[in-house]
């Protein structure tokens, strides 16, 4: 999509990932091509089951059994990871090129192995340390993401540290391998919300320090404003609107993206009903015809029911596949709720608002 | 913990004392007293007064009443001399005699004879106080009673005879030997608290219940040792089992320097709680041995060949009856030459052990394969296990460093008790191959109404169950970090 191909650190053609259930098969990613910039922070957001976790996972082989890409590439470092077959050649590229945070650090952790053993244990299998050498990067790391008296607690147990410090041992087991790429899959969806702010920052903070690209899997569209560079969201396993945060924020084209953006609670108003995006996802059994998001559409024209919408340029780095955007679409004014969304969204993650630095 | 650990086995006790009651209970209030004497070749022998004098004698030896009989009466209403008198035919001061005993609430009963004699029935309080006054038996320098005012009563050390390590030894005591070291388990042992559940009947008569499971079995068998004397010879006797003994024949003077001459004897074959051991740890070593790898192996390779081919294997001992697989596996033994009788060729032959403990060991192995690729299989699908995939470890570290550690757990919980439980044995097994082992003691006891072997035998299986679970719940604590074992929270 992007014409700028300058350190492009993951780039992705075509891609489509099946799999098969109950002897059917679901297409679950429908041929995505997206770019991914060395440094950037991306966040993809959509509903759930819009294919935000199918999409990543593939970066890293980690697709269920039933699923498998059945068409496109994914190139890394000059190689096609969508044609690695063996778990052999993905120990090359998990966790030391690619690593994962998961959404629930509670579970995240295997209970019976000390804090200190699960880190360095990348370690060792990575980087070849002993296990005095990794024990000494373990307690490093464990210092870099802000675990206080790091030796003491390097041979405590999971069960002894509270979530939020668990999602600090989780990225520092992400990060202890110098990772180009962080996935972070809804990272503080099970956290509470000052602990939330504490993760993004120190996301944030360490992605600046070792220079990693961040991938973000959220729903949660007050995180995506706060740290994400560039936006991409998804809808029935397609990216539907691709651009800057400011671009994607307070310049959206796409009727899903308005409804996304009008239904998040913090900017509704006290006494009014939550708006809420009508209908249901598509089935993902049946091939789609023309534009998914039509059937929920305020917006829809005869040609979403009929021909897929190609990707419009709004701007260099702005995208979005709707029929709106062709010049023969008649003009459409998005929702009011979106409407003022930069002031609203402003207060929010300024200083003191929900999502602003405390 | 400590804390705990001591409530625990305070409750553990308690437990053990309950079973136990409630068992002395239940025999000696529900079943027929009379039906003591079915398998007593004594009692089959005698009719008339002399069988209800004899069935009276025995019921008092066993515990369930206190017997007063005719001569006693007399005695004690007219002393020595007036009791010849008093037990004629016919007499009245009989009569006489009995009056205070029937005022004690005694039973009155009257012999064809004419000779009365008193009973009193205990009832279940008496019953339950009187077998824990004998239960515990702590010997001391006054156990011994003699006469002889010359008799030293004391404590000395002295010298294992067997191996030259100092034992504790006493002169007064029942036991000679309290205490000595030597290489067999518990490697110290001790005489000087005891417990008795009396002696057994019908079977082995007189002898102690706890000897009778715990004795060697078979021939007698000699080694040469020195005795106190100085005298060396080939005996049987072991040494360190004597007990006091009133009176002292030439022969035991030949060897013993005091009375304590009442020794056991080694024997050929080990005892029957031994026996049953033996059998059961080999059995259960190579169940864990074959069951574990075979386990993990088919959580490993999920809906593969060896999965499936392990689940049949499951299925399929499950569904036989193991009576049925036994007495398959004995056929399949007899076709290599192995023996189908344990006895054939006896203790000291090792193709006497082969299919028993085999067939011992596979009756264990598909519950241990079941519930470990169960186990597996739950924390495959765990969080932590795809963390560690994204990780990029290989799926063999994960299984290795990971799952197996979590699903080991609740196996681990379960050891103890296999372990210790062995001692009670393999009922169908043993009887198969007619392994002299612990297996049948329980049925049998109960089938020839030996009363004290019952007792014992629930004794000691409570009590290993009921600790068993106790070292298994500790044992959890070692490898599960997040278990602390505490009256209330953790730490």
């Amino acid at each position: 999509m992007s014409e700028n191909k300058k350190n492009l650190i993951l780039s992705v053609k075509d891609l489509e990932v099946k799999f098969k259930v109950r002897n059917k098969i679901l297409t679950a990613i429908r041929r995505i091509s997206m770019d991914f910039e060395e440094g950037k922070v991306v966040a993809i957001v959509g509903e759930s089951g819009s294919g935000k976790s199918v999409f990543t996972k593939t970066f890293t082989g980690m697709l269920e059994i039933n699923g498998m890409i059945s068409n496109g590439e994914i190139w890394f470092e000059g190689r096609d990871l969508a044609k690695i077959k063996s778990d052999k050649e993905w120990e090359q590229i998990r966790g030391k090129k690619i690593a994962t945070v998961f959404q629930d650090p509670m579970t995240s952790l295997n209970p019976v192995k000390t804090i200190g053993d699960q880190i360095s244990e990348v370690i060792i299998k990575h980087q070849g340390k002993s296990k005095s050498e990794a024990k000494t990067m373990a307690i490093e790391m464990m210092g870099k993401v802000g675990i206080k008296n790091a030796e003491k607690r390097y041979d405590e147990y999971p069960f002894m540290y509270s979530g939020g410090m668990r999602q600090r041992i989780v990225i520092a087991i992400a990060l202890a391998c110098r990772p180009r790429i962080l996935i972070c899959d809804e990272p503080t969806t099970a956290l509470d919300v000052t602990i939330q702010a504490q993760i993004i920052r120190l996301i944030k903070d360490l992605s600046q320090e070792y220079g990693f690209t961040t991938i973000y899997i959220t729903h949660d569209l007050g995180v995506v404003a706060n740290v994400a560079d560039v936006v991409a969201v998804m809808y029935a396993g397609q990216i539907v609107e691709y651009g800057n945060v400011e671009e994607v924020f307070y310049d959206s084209r796409h009727p899903y993206t308005w409804g996304l953006l009008s239904s998040l609670p913090q900017l509704g108003e006290k006494g009014e009903n939550l708006f809420a995006i009508r209908g249901t996802p598509p089935s993902l059994f049946e091939e789609i015809k023309g534009d998914a998001f039509a059937p929920r559409s305020n917006y829809a024209m005869k040609i979403d029911y009929e021909q897929e919408p190609p990707f419009f340029k709004v701007s260099d780095t702005h995208y979005a596949k709707t029929w709106l955007l062709d010049p023969r679409a008649p003009k459409v004014e998005p929702p009011a709720a979106v409407a003022h969304l930069h002031e609203r969204m402003l207060a929010l993650t300024s200083k003191g608002g929900i999502y602003g630095e405390r | 913990m400590k804390k705990y650990i001591l409530v625990r086995i305070l409750k553990s006790i308690i437990s053990i004392f309950a079973v136990v009651s409630i068992i002395i209970i239940m025999i000696y209030t529900l079943i027929p007293s009379d039906k003591v004497f079915d398998n007593d070749a004594g009692a089959k022998k005698m009719k008339g007064d002399q069988l209800t004098t004899y069935k009276m004698k025995k019921l008092e030896e066993l515990g369930y009443l206190d017997y007063v009989s005719g001569t006693e009466l007399c005695t004690t209403a007219f002393g020595e001399d007036g009791k010849d008198a008093c037990l004629a035919a016919g007499s009245t001061q009989m009569e006489e005699a009995a009056a205070p005993y029937a005022a004690k609430g005694y039973d009155i009963m009257t012999l064809k004879s004419g000779e009365k004699y008193a009973v009193h029935r205990f009832k279940w309080y008496e019953l339950l106080l009187r077998f824990y006054k004998k239960l515990f038996v702590v010997d001391s320098v006054n156990a011994v009673k003699t006469d002889d005012p010359d008799f030293e009563r004391k404590y000395y050390w002295g010298k294992n005879p067997y191996n030259g390590t100092p034992a504790l030894k006493c002169s007064g005591c029942t036991y000679k030997y309290q205490m000595y070291f030597d290489g067999s388990f518990p490697f110290i042992h001790q005489n000087k608290f005891r417990l008795d559940f009396g002696t057994s009947f019908p079977t082995s008569q007189g002898v102690p219940t706890m000897q009778v499971i715990t004795d060697g079995q078979g021939a007698n068998k000699k080694i040469d040792q020195t005795f106190d004397t100085g005298l060396t010879e080939s005996s049987a006797l072991i040494q360190t089992s004597c007990q006091y003994k009133p009176k002292v024949d030439h022969l035991d003077q030949k060897r013993f320097t005091d009375n304590y001459a009442a020794c056991l004897s080694f024997h050929e074959s080990p005892s029957m709680v031994n026996t049953s051991y033996i059998l059961g740890l080999i059995a259960l070593v190579i169940a864990y041995g074959m069951g574990l790898p075979f386990g993990i192996a088919m959580a490993a390779n999920k809906d593969k060949a060896v999965d499936k081919l392990g689940i049949a294997y499951i299925n399929l001992l499950i569904a036989v009856p193991s009576l049925a697989f036994i007495f398959f596996m004995r056929s399949i033994g007899t076709l290599f030459g192995l023996p189908d009788k344990f006895p054939q060729l006896g203790f000291n032959d090792i193709r006497s052990y082969i299919m028993p403990v085999l067939i011992l060991a596979l009756l264990q192995t598909p519950s241990l394969m079941m519930w470990l690729r169960r186990y597996m299989i739950d924390q495959s699908n765990a969080d932590y296990v795809k963390f560690a995939r994204a990780k990029g470890l290989s799926q063999r570290e994960i299984f290795r460093k990971h799952i197996l550690r979590n699903a080991i757990i609740p196996i681990v919980n379960g050891i103890p008790a296999s372990i210790i439980l062995c001692i009670s044995g393999a009922l169908i097994t043993e009887s198969a191959f007619a392994v002299p082992g612990m297996g049948k003691m329980l049925p049998d006891a109960i089938k020839m109404t030996n009363n004290n072997m019952v007792i014992t035998l629930v004794f000691i299986f409570t009590s290993l169950s009921i600790f068993s679970v106790l070292i298994g719940d500790l044992l959890m604590t070692v490898v599960d970090p997040r278990i602390s074992l505490a009256e209330k929270g953790g730490e």
